[in-house]
């Protein structure tokens, strides 16, 4: 096995690669820096700080702003090291901040040939070494020098076509390699996660995320509909360095909403994929919505846990999915444990002893309309959860909110939109949301806050006791973890539309959160 | 068999306009529907196979509408969509235009119409131009907006569909006083109520014991109306196309003719 080679280490000029692949190993004991997407490899996204602390979280207050001066969804992880922010925004934008103060210490631009849409969401980077890796709304992906933002590498991971394959998930390296999926789960594209070399760019493997005839899986998809089956990649997968597996969540099938025309299960849309990093090898699959019907993309965040299950320490992996069960499976061999709704769902009875959803009737979409619960858009989604080892619970956004979905059948045109029809939010009741304190292994709510609407941002945990979680009409917010009392708020003046984060600088701990166009950091009175 | 150079070209032209029209409907589902109706008959939003479309007077304008909205209505801007889509929507459009049945015109008589209005207390929650009150919704150009059957159907049976900036709401304070009104916004944590005689009411919901949404409008049903006078109120109603004092202006501000 290659091993990832650090830069030659002069500690006199502090040369030395940032961050070690044994730092990201360890990155869930470096609570002050925030180093991967997840903040660690596991994506518990809890963070052993407590200078903010439910008794004292009320004096918290806005510390600094960063104003990117873009508009579109800002969804940006900043990744913090040694005093240094780094974060992306829309447009393929990269910046480099003081993590005290805000100020900007470099921004690099992603230079588009003049045909090129500008736009696109982007979620964040990823470190190794000096280096710093993105993909950009026309799917490339980039390497920066860390210290100046300066272009190092940069390659496509697909030819571009207008309205077809697009970049916006924050890359995860592992050991020396820089791995991405591809977005486009709406375009008819056939998805894949790739992996880079992380000195030189060049690509090492591919797994494609939808099997052709003849392939394991292939056999799942009518005809050649696998051409056009979408199951893209789109947020950032988790990695255990000790089983060396890494764990990728699987879009959409598509046409969307039609699936007459892609009759079969559908492998490996919305499922969970454990992938060996070296060589890009499935070792299991699990799928969650074999045949989707209604855009249940698998791309909420597969958590890492050791837990004890039926008395036996067990790895096992948990996502709470946009179909509206929680799953817990086994991380070695993908073997399914259990599996509950955590919201309203009209479309299951239940799993069976394999996981697999027993179907309701009048769930498929029509061409009349089916209303189904959870909508589109999903009981919970792609902002993350976050796990407190100490409470024990799960802690999450949930979203209720129901569609009406339409069938119709699609014709494909290479650069528009393959939905299959279309669906609508159902009328006779309004949206709402929570955010839900959940025991994983019993599926008991041990407490829940109510939104006015329905979330599109995560959760973070601390060992302040706190949980920080932010709701459509801009509020941040922060609640004592162990009985879900709010302690803090502040109107932001913008939907949120990622997860809070946070990180220590010279004695001091921050708070993170992007709204609108604008990264809010806060801390306590000096 | 031969066909004529001519002939061939028609064919095709034939064919590629028919599947543009059928790419318009699927563009006019996924988009317009939700307001306009699936047949385009109008919903909340106005009909579109009535004979007079009065925003559009050419495709040019038409395009104009769907790619910019029309500013101070809930008509949004379709940036996203791609200027030949927005091309086969038009297209679509233009066939469905005259398509309206003659029976849900109205005949009523608009000057009895307009003494039902003030005699039945309209102008108490609606505006029209500078008159009356912003409680309910502005009806300066609710003819143009609206279809004879909405008009008919929000009048005798309000529920039926509420705006949901208009939607009521209740807010219960601490001591037991009830503040009711249009709940102009609301969030997690407050909520914003305009109440009858025009002002806010601005809460945080710590002070309140409850919020609770109306289920009916805030609008009385006219159940009672006479036959006639509802007729000749909406045949009033109807004249309303944004040609009122204030209203006119209002809309030669925004760029509508």
């Amino acid at each position: 096995m290659k091993k990832f080679l650090p830069l030659f280490c002069l500690p006199l000029f502090t040369l030395c690669a940032q961050v070690t692949p044994e730092r990201l190993n360890n990155a869930q004991s470096d609570p002050k820096n925030w180093l991967t997407y997840w903040g660690d490899y596991s994506a518990i996204r809890h963070r052993n700080l407590k200078q903010i602390t439910s008794d004292n979280v009320q004096n918290l207050r806005l510390d600094w702003i960063y104003q990117t001066g873009e508009t579109g969804a800002f969804e940006t992880m900043p990744l913090v090291v040694d005093g240094v922010m780094y974060i992306t925004a829309p447009k393929g934008i990269a910046v480099a901040l003081d993590a005290k103060s805000g100020r900007q210490l470099w921004q690099y631009k992603h230079s588009f040939p003049p045909d090129r849409k500008l736009s696109g969401v982007n979620r964040g980077m990823a470190i190794a070494g000096d280096r710093l890796f993105m993909v950009t709304p026309d799917s490339n992906v980039v390497a920066l020098e860390a210290k100046t933002g300066r272009l190092l590498w940069q390659i496509e991971m697909a030819p571009y076509k207008a309205g077809t394959h697009y970049g916006s998930l924050a890359p995860l390296v592992i050991h020396d390699k820089v791995i991405v999926g591809i977005s486009g789960g709406e375009q008819g594209v056939r998805g894949f996660i790739d992996a880079y070399d992380a000195a030189t760019g060049k690509r090492v493997w591919r797994f494609w995320t939808v099997p052709l005839k003849g392939e394991p899986g292939g056999d799942t998809w009518l005809g050649d509909s696998a051409m056009r089956g979408g199951g893209p990649a789109w947020m950032t997968g988790t990695y255990d360095p000790k089983l060396n597996l890494t764990y990728w969540g699987v879009g959409n099938p598509g046409p969307d909403l039609f699936g007459e025309v892609r009759k079969g299960d559908n492998l490996y849309s919305c499922s969970l994929v454990a992938l060996d990093p070296d060589t890009g090898q499935l070792k299991w699959h699990f799928q969650f919505t074999p045949h989707d019907l209604h855009d249940w993309d698998a791309e909420e965040t597969p958590m890492l846990l050791d837990i004890e299950w039926r008395g036996k320490p067990r790895k096992v992996v948990m996502q709470a999915n946009r179909n509206a069960f929680f799953y817990i499976l086994d991380r070695e061999t993908g073997e399914f444990l259990t599996g509950r709704p955590f919201a309203r769902q009209t479309w299951a009875k239940g799993l069976d002893d394999k996981g697999r959803p027993e179907l309701l009737p009048g769930a498929t979409p029509t061409a009349e309309g089916a209303r189904v619960c959870p909508g589109l858009a999903g009981a919970t989604n792609w902002m993350a959860p976050s796990y407190n080892p100490d409470t024990k619970l799960f802690y999450f956004a949930v979203r209720e909110q129901c569609d009406v979905f339409y069938a119709e059948p699609p014709v494909y045109t290479a650069g528009k939109a393959y939905w299959g029809s279309v669906f609508r939010g159902a009328t006779d009741e309004k949206e709402w949301g929570l955010l839900k304190a959940y025991e994983p292994l019993t599926g008991k709510t041990a407490w829940e806050f109510r939104y006015q609407k329905a979330p599109w941002a995560g959760t973070l945990s601390t060992a302040g006791n706190l949980i920080f979680a932010g709701d459509e009409d801009g509020y941040l917010m922060a609640f004592n973890a162990q009985n879900g009392k709010n302690l803090w708020k502040m109107n932001t003046g913008a939907r949120l539309v990622t997860s809070p984060m946070t990180y220590e600088v010279a004695g001091r701990q921050y708070v993170t959160m992007p709204s609108g166009g604008a990264l809010l950091t806060f801390a306590l009175p000096h | 068999m031969k066909i004529p150079l001519l002939a061939l070209f028609a064919i095709s032209c034939l064919a590629q306009n028919e599947q543009d029209i059928s790419s318009g409907k699927a563009l006019f589902r996924s988009n317009c529907a939700f307001c306009h109706g699936l047949t385009a008959a109008g919903g909340r939003g106005p009909s579109l196979i009535s004979p007079r479309l009065v925003h559009n007077t050419s495709d040019t304008d038409l395009t104009a509408i769907i790619k910019n909205g029309i500013a101070g209505t809930t008509m949004p801007a379709f940036e996203s969509l791609q200027s030949d889509d927005v091309e086969h929507l038009v297209h679509y459009i233009r066939t469905l235009a005259g398509s309206e049945k003659t029976s849900t015109t109205i005949t009523g008589d608009s000057a009895h119409g307009q003494q039902i209005y003030a005699s039945s207390g309209c102008a108490n929650c609606h505006r029209i131009g500078n008159q009356g009150s912003v409680y309910g919704p502005e009806l300066s150009r609710i003819g143009a907006a609206r279809s004879v059957d909405y008009l008919k159907q929000s009048i005798i049976e309000p529920s039926a569909d509420i705006p949901t900036e208009y939607e009521g709401v209740t807010a219960v304070l601490k001591d037991g006083r009830k503040v009711k009104g249009v709940r102009v916004n609301e969030d997690t944590f407050s909520v914003q109520i305009r109440k009858p005689d025009q002002s806010f009411a601005l809460f945080d919901k710590a002070e309140l014991t409850q919020v609770a949404p109306e289920t009916q409008s805030l609008m009385p049903a006219y159940k009672r109306l006479p036959a006639k006078d509802l007729n000749d109120l909406i045949g009033y109603l109807e004249t309303l196309r944004g040609g009122v004092s204030a209203g006119k202006d209002a809309d030669k501000a925004k760029g509508i003719h």
